[in-house]
């Protein structure tokens, strides 16, 4: 058993690190397109919001699997060939995407009205009082739901494997058909998701600390 | 007191769906002038000072405001409102500071924003400011480290930064606890003294008497009375002012007739 966690654990770490460099960069592109789609959907009157809205059901109504088949098998049949790895972003992101508007949206509705009312007041624009006033405050009362949202995004990369990314779930994958040991195997891969994890919560918990010091 | 009338209230009428507020009020402000608005709760006094810098919109009637006009019924441009709301200064009964900025970055934030003011001059003026209520040492503390007395002060400083020529507060003292009423009444009334405008919806009869030049008493929806502070307080000639009044001024002597009269609380 023992010569399995030494055989595997460079390939497993290497697609564990494809995993992690993902989930950093589909989070960030999906949480700037949830900042806006938050905005465009209190703000954006009844066609942004309203559009906003149901690409919010749909994203959060489909089961993931589907959305990604549909994305890499489904577009496929009309020509839309995309490769694994453009497949594995444009998802992330168009799932995060759709989650992160609705932590943004609860964040902004959380903002007292008296702040509103104190900023147009002052005679701060609309743009001013969302960059200065809305958002920095937002951004503390959503700190514990971002925190689960980038877990999330981590763990759905495991889904990956089944549009041949060769990601850690993968390679695991592979290793157990190799050898007949998916108990080491598998055990390796929780472990690492575990690790990450609990990696992305202490960051959480110290930047949740440090924002909401005002409090 | 100069002739100038700065606001001109003009028939104004304002509802809440299928509610009246209150229903064409009229009411002139001069330059320097103190008016303080007083009346039972829910007669729509905070509502009405909203209306003055359209944070509320209204129905119907026109108001007119350091030159700026607005009609009822109808949206003033984003442009006309920032450059009104840059002009007048409010004063808000829950405080409202930015919690997440300090005391100095809540004075400074609209006139660098606004203003385009440089940030070291809107810092020198705000410590001015703070110097004048004796917080300048908290000027780097969060909001929720000062006492209520202290942020309504913070706040009237951080209205002042913008030098409105026209100020609304909207009982600034009434959610204070009332060993820190004195210290904010004690502001306004400095500023009163150096000529600032001022409407001021309140519920201290004394502070109202002692410092503003006009009372305006609103209730049942529209105003009940209004002039000269002393007359208005001391000699109402309406029997509506004269049961708000006397419910006021000794609150424990119940009178059936007059309690029927109000319900709700104020907005």
């Amino acid at each position: 058993m023992f010569h399995i966690v030494a055989l595997y654990t460079g390939v497993l770490l290497k697609g564990a690190l494809k995993d992690v460099v993902l989930t950093v960069v589909s989070s960030i592109l999906a949480l700037i397109l949830g900042a806006l789609g938050a905005i465009g959907r209190i703000y954006g009157g009844p066609i942004v919001g309203g559009a906003i809205y149901w690409y919010v059901e749909i994203i959060r109504g489909l089961p993931a699997i589907l959305q990604l088949f549909i994305l890499y098998f489904g577009l496929s049949q009309f020509g839309i060939d995309l490769n694994p790895l453009s497949a594995a972003v444009i998802w992330l992101v168009a799932y995060g995407t759709g989650y992160a508007v609705e932590i943004f949206r609860a964040g902004i509705v959380d903002v007292a009205e008296g702040q509103h009312e104190a900023a147009k007041a002052l005679g701060l624009s609309r743009f001013t009082t969302l960059r200065k006033v809305i958002i920095p405050q937002a951004f503390v009362s959503m700190m514990p739901n971002l925190t689960s949202f980038l877990v999330l995004q981590l763990k759905n990369t495991t889904m990956l494997y089944l549009i041949g990314y060769a990601d850690i779930m993968y390679q695991a994958r592979l290793g157990a058909d190799a050898t007949e040991q998916p108990g080491p195997l598998y055990l390796m891969v929780a472990v690492e998701y575990l690790v990450i994890s609990a990696a992305i919560a202490r960051i959480g918990s110290r930047v949740e600390r440090r924002i909401a010091a005002y409090r | 007191m100069s002739n100038e009338v700065v606001v001109r209230v003009n028939n104004v009428t304002k509802r809440f769906g299928e509610r009246v507020i209150f229903e064409s009020v009229s009411l002139d402000v001069k330059k320097s002038e103190v008016v303080a608005i007083v009346g039972p709760s829910g007669a729509g006094k905070s509502t009405f000072i909203r209306c003055i810098n359209h944070l509320h919109a209204f129905d119907g009637g026109s108001i007119e405001v350091l030159g700026h006009v607005l009609v009822g019924g109808t949206q003033p441009t984003r442009a006309e409102l920032q450059q009104l709301n840059s002009k007048v200064g409010m004063v808000f009964q829950t405080f409202n500071l930015f919690p997440h900025l300090t005391v100095l970055d809540n004075i400074i934030l609209a006139p660098m924003q606004v203003k385009k003011i440089a940030r070291q001059d809107a810092t020198d003026q705000a410590m001015n400011l703070l110097k004048m209520v004796g917080l300048q040492q908290k000027a780097q503390s969060f909001p929720k480290r000062l006492s209520g007395g202290e942020q309504q002060r913070v706040a009237i400083c951080r209205a002042l930064a913008m030098e409105p020529e026209l100020m609304l507060f909207d009982e600034p003292t009434s959610m204070l606890d009332p060993e820190l009423v004195g210290e904010v009444l004690e502001f306004i009334q400095r500023l009163a003294g150096g000529g600032m405008t001022m409407l001021l919806v309140t519920h201290e009869m004394m502070f109202a008497k002692d410092v503003a030049d006009t009372v305006v008493i609103m209730a049942d929806g529209g105003i009940a009375e209004k002039g000269p502070a002393r007359q208005v307080l001391e000699a109402p000639r309406t029997e509506r002012a004269r049961s708000f009044l006397r419910r006021v001024l000794s609150p424990m002597a119940h009178d059936d007739r007059d309690l029927v009269a109000n319900g709700g609380d104020e907005t």
